[in-house]
């Protein structure tokens, strides 16, 4: 029986017993019995037809969604009496539900959701660990040495396969594009288990030095780029100036994450997806380096079966085998670490997300607590009427049945809306998902985040709706039935239960309040930072040169000092510089520094970064020099060097850097570096911690590629951006141009995550708060109205006004104090989660747990107020009269 | 009224989808009669209360026992809803006849014990 079809066959069964009726009234005729008698006899020998059709539905199996429709119109219509408690819960329902869905979507995609790789669990990320330098990295990519080494002698893996990611300029003439390029060993396509779509992936020939030449586009490149050209394959393009053929278009469904390693950091945009895949060539020369270029993002399919922590095992005991065999100079305790690659793309994302999901859970949980509170007072105001239910003979079930149809028509109405303001929420959170992870399509709210949405509903229905079905099916009729409803007040246990329940709303508050002012304490502790630099009237621009026609690093230190020349000749530049990595957007090389006549092995060497810069840089983005001087374009090609505090320190302990002398390559082959300054230290590669050791060689020693301008103007920098873009292209027109951006920008960028964060918990915070007050205010109103003669009766007794305020204010701020000292206690309790994001700030801030608690009894007292001062506005005469 | 001297029997759970499945097996009949069969066939024994018969014709049809059709009545010019029994009902109805006898002999053991089981 479908439930649609009740209605035609309960048509039927009318039609059926009316007949059956018919029938014994012409035969009571026949049997000699008046027309009007046998109307009468038959009709009442029959029986009550309603309840014949009531019956007979129940035997038809419908009766449960006969009921449920009778139930949800008698809701409805209930809840349409009282519009305001009604809407006001309903959006706060919304509102829970509503937030809560959004984040547990993110989560959802960020955390959980499969990566869209056949048998993604398979998928591992492989790095390295070296004892020596685990001060500076607990890990590093991969090297083509060891990489070669594993892929000859591990077998728990199906394939493996090492990448890296460059941003490249793509066309020839005249602006080309900037387009990221995936740089893979040809064992990606069974790593992933994709294959192109058309055409072919590369051949292990195509890895070999000088085959390389072979590009794989992306599917959404070709549409855009090459309009879907059908016959694209075996074209020359031109990237970095040197022409590839296309053997491949991949198919519409491959989507790569971003595959930082430290070697590009900052180098390569993260924002922008993957473009084209392309073979990554090892020289000779590389492939020789035992114990450098850790440079490589490892990527492998483990066998089936094969655990994380056997692979794990097995390649650190290849590990220890190249440990064993290398040479004494570069002598190093190496170990391998394997992490699946969804974790690895979750990395740090995982402590906010998850705080986010608390935060917007306990949001729904105060909202829930207010719904309680407000359904219970209308079960009291209408607990007559359960009394007189309970009296005519209803099941203990039925009133709970009545009790909760309310709350669930409400659950679901407020989850319905909820759902589609989190349709309207989610699009909007995609430019918050960590770039790492936001490679795939556009997020939207799918199944998984309804699904939820409906479990909300249901443990919303349950949590606000429980206390209130339990308190009406303890009616005790005769008792509620025989006194006047004006003269009983609320029962101590309902009462009881508001307490509790305003004591939870508190503590949920506190501890979002207190988890919110930290994070914004670490915000504004981290803009304040003082990061070393300066950030007024200074624009940043980044640098592409293609390869092809600029070699080496000869010819790119010419075009930047072409480059320089001009800028600094322009009117309104203060200073125009060269940065090898721009502040805020990387570490910079690593390299390893030998003080002139220290002989110890390279990998017990210090490490710093390293990165090469003009001389105005200093001035240009007010970086002290505390000694020395700093090296001018007079001294062209010769190798000088500045060096951070920490790195004088460690290097030269106890004595003067400056004329010092030190080698980055081989002393045999490199004429040393002399110290000719000594620069403060700095923020510069993260605002939240100092930077290790740092040297500043001049650019002429080396450039990469990939470079940054720094100019700081005389005036409103915004305008100098089209200026620098056609500096740059008066040089030569063939330079990409990716970014031009103010420092101040750069700045912002590097806490916008923290500021999402907090602002969403801010948001979070000041809703539990305003609901949390909302909560007390609707409690003690119902309280004192239900007191009204007993304050009457005090007042007549000669108690002050004053001691009234007193009473109501008690009455609503113990509850609170108790919830918002049990908040503190869980707050600290969690600490360690919260801990990770804070900056220069205690979990256990004494401060500001007293200002959370404090600022909650602030909303209760206010939220008392109003209350309170009805209750000693009572007219003794008054109440005491009103019967 | 008479009939409210005569004696009256409820009927035992059960039983009266039993009578209603025997009834069927002359043939089909429509609501009415078959109430009205039960009642005649018993002396007027078992009064039939429309409020159980209704239900528990419903109910079969619900399993299959039986099946209805709206039909013209061969003595009258109306259409009522005959209910006809199908295979599954006559199987069930051997079924529910042996387990009524079972019961009976049950019960009849206990009420008028033979002697050797004194």
């Amino acid at each position: 029986m479908r439930w649609w079809q009740i209605r035609k066959r309960d048509a039927e069964l009318q039609r059926e017993l009316q007949l059956a009726i018919e029938l014994e009234e012409e035969e009571l005729r026949e049997n000699g019995m008046s027309a009007e008698e046998a109307h009468y006899v038959a009709r009442r020998e029959f029986g009550n037809t309603t309840l014949i059709r009531e019956q007979t539905h129940e035997a038809w199996g419908s009766a449960f969604f006969e009921r449920l429709l009778q139930d949800a119109r008698y809701a409805l219509r209930q809840l349409w009496r009282s519009p305001g408690f009604s809407i006001v819960a309903m959006l706060t329902l919304a509102l829970g539900i509503g937030a809560t869905t959004a984040i547990f979507t993110l989560v959802y995609d960020v955390m959980l959701r499969p990566l869209p790789f056949a048998q993604p669990d398979r998928l591992v990320t492989m790095e390295e660990k070296v004892a020596e330098w685990s001060n500076i990295n607990p890990t590093f990519p991969v090297s083509a040495n060891h990489f070669a080494f594993w892929q000859q002698h591990s077998s728990s893996f199906d394939s493996m396969s090492l990448m890296q990611q460059w941003a490249m300029p793509l066309g020839g003439s005249g602006r080309p594009l900037q387009i990221e390029a995936l740089m893979a060993t040809p064992g990606i396509f069974s790593v992933l288990q994709v294959q192109p779509a058309q055409g072919r992936g590369f051949t292990v020939e195509e890895a070999q030095t000088g085959q390389g030449h072979v590009a794989v586009l992306t599917y959404a490149l070709w549409r855009k780029q090459f309009d879907g050209d059908p016959n694209i394959l075996g074209k020359t393009i031109l990237l970095d100036g040197f022409p590839y053929k296309i053997i491949g278009v991949m198919p519409q469904s491959f989507h790569m994450p971003s595959v930082q390693t430290l070697d590009n950091l900052g180098s390569s945009n993260q924002h922008v997806p993957i473009g084209i895949l392309l073979p990554l060539v090892f020289s000779k020369g590389r492939l020789a380096e035992v114990m450098g270029d850790l440079n490589y993002f490892g990527l492998a399919r483990l066998k089936p079966g094969v655990s994380t922590a056997a692979a794990n095992d097995e390649l650190n005991a290849l590990q220890q085998r190249i440990s064993a065999s290398l040479p004494a100079s570069e002598k190093a305790a190496l170990s391998a670490t394997i992490t699946p690659f969804q974790v690895k793309l979750v990395g740090d994302n995982r402590k906010p997300l998850m705080i986010l999901l608390a935060a917007v859970a306990g949001l729904l949980l105060v909202g829930c607590v207010n719904i309680t509170n407000l359904l219970l007072s209308r079960a009291i105001s209408q607990k007559r009427r359960f009394a007189v239910a309970a009296a005519l003979g209803a099941s203990r079930a039925e009133m709970v049945r009545m009790a909760i149809r309310e709350t669930a028509m409400l659950t679901v109405l407020g989850g319905g809306l909820g759902v589609l303001l989190a349709a309207g929420l989610v699009p909007s959170m995609q430019r918050y998902l960590p770039p790492a992870l936001n490679f795939r399509e556009s997020l939207h709210l799918d199944w998984a985040g309804v699904g939820c949405a409906l479990l909300l509903a249901v443990l919303a229905t349950l949590a606000a709706g429980a206390t209130p079905a339990f308190i009406v099916s303890n009616t005790a009729p005769q008792e509620i039935l025989h006194s006047d409803s004006r003269l009983t007040s609320e029962s101590s246990r309902s009462y009881g239960a508001r307490r509790i329940l305003i004591a939870v709303e508190a503590g949920v508050s506190v501890v979002l309040v207190l988890t919110t002012g930290l994070l914004i304490t670490s915000v504004a502790k981290l803009m304040k930072v003082d990061s070393g630099f300066t950030t007024e009237r200074t624009m940043t621009a980044t640098v592409n040169l293609p390869a092809e026609s600029y070699r080496d690093d000869q010819h790119r230190a010419a075009f930047y000092r072409e480059l320089l020349v001009r800028m600094n000749g322009l009117a309104g530049v203060e200073h125009a510089a060269f940065t090898s990595v721009l502040p805020l957007a990387g570490g910079g090389w690593g390299a390893m520094a030998r003080v002139t006549g220290d002989s110890r092995p390279d990998p017990q060497l210090p490490l710093e970064s390293v990165r090469a810069v003009s001389p105005q840089y200093f001035p240009a983005i007010g970086l002290r020099t505390i000694s020395g001087t700093i090296f001018g374009e007079g001294h062209w090609e010769k190798n000088l060097a500045l060096v951070s505090e920490k790195t004088a320190k460690t290097l030269w302990p106890g004595k003067d850097p400056l004329g010092r002398q030190f080698n980055l390559g081989d002393p045999a082959t490199e004429k040393p570096f002399t110290v000719v300054g000594v620069v403060a230290d700095a923020r510069t590669v993260s605002l939240e911690k100092p930077d290790d050791m740092v040297i500043y060689v001049p650019y002429w020693y080396r450039s990469e590629p990939m470079g940054g301008l720094v100019v700081r103007t005389h005036q409103d920098p915004s305008e100098m951006a089209e200026v620098i873009r056609q500096a740059i292209w008066g040089v030569d027109p063939g330079v990409p141009v990716p970014t031009v951006r103010a420092l101040g920008g750069l700045v912002a960028d590097s806490v916008a995550n923290r500021r999402f964060e907090m602002d969403l918990l801010l948001l979070f915070a000041v809703s539990a708060l305003f609901l949390a007050g909302l909560g007390i205010y609707g409690v003690l109103t119902y309280s004192v109205s239900q007191r009204y003669r007993e304050m009457g009766l005090r007042l007549a007794l000669g108690a002050q006004r004053a001691s009234l305020y007193g009473l109501v204010l008690r009455d609503g701020l113990v509850p609170v104090a108790i919830g918002a000292a049990a908040g503190v206690a869980v707050a600290f309790a969690w600490a360690r989660m919260v801990r990770g994001l804070l900056f220069q700030v205690s979990p256990y801030d004494p401060v500001l747990s007293a200002g959370a608690v404090g600022v909650l009894l602030l909303v209760g007292a206010m939220a008392c107020l109003l209350p309170a001062r009805r209750a000693a506005g009572v007219e003794p005469m008054q109440a005491l009269r009103t019967e | 009224m008479a009939k409210q001297t005569q004696p009256r029997a409820n009927l035992l759970q059960g039983t009266l989808d039993m009578l209603i499945l025997r009834t069927l097996l002359h043939g089909p009949g429509h609501g009415h009669e078959i109430g009205k069969h039960i009642q005649r066939t018993t002396n007027d024994f078992l009064q039939m209360q429309h409020g159980s018969l209704y239900p528990a014709l419903h109910r079969l049809e619900e399993r299959g026992w039986i099946n209805a059709k709206w039909e013209t009545a061969p003595d009258r010019n109306r259409e009522f809803k005959y209910y006809r029994l199908t295979d599954k009902g006559k199987k069930q109805l051997v079924v529910e006849e042996s387990q009524w006898k079972q019961m009976a002999e049950a019960v009849a053991r206990v009420m008028w014990p033979t002697s050797e089981e004194i």
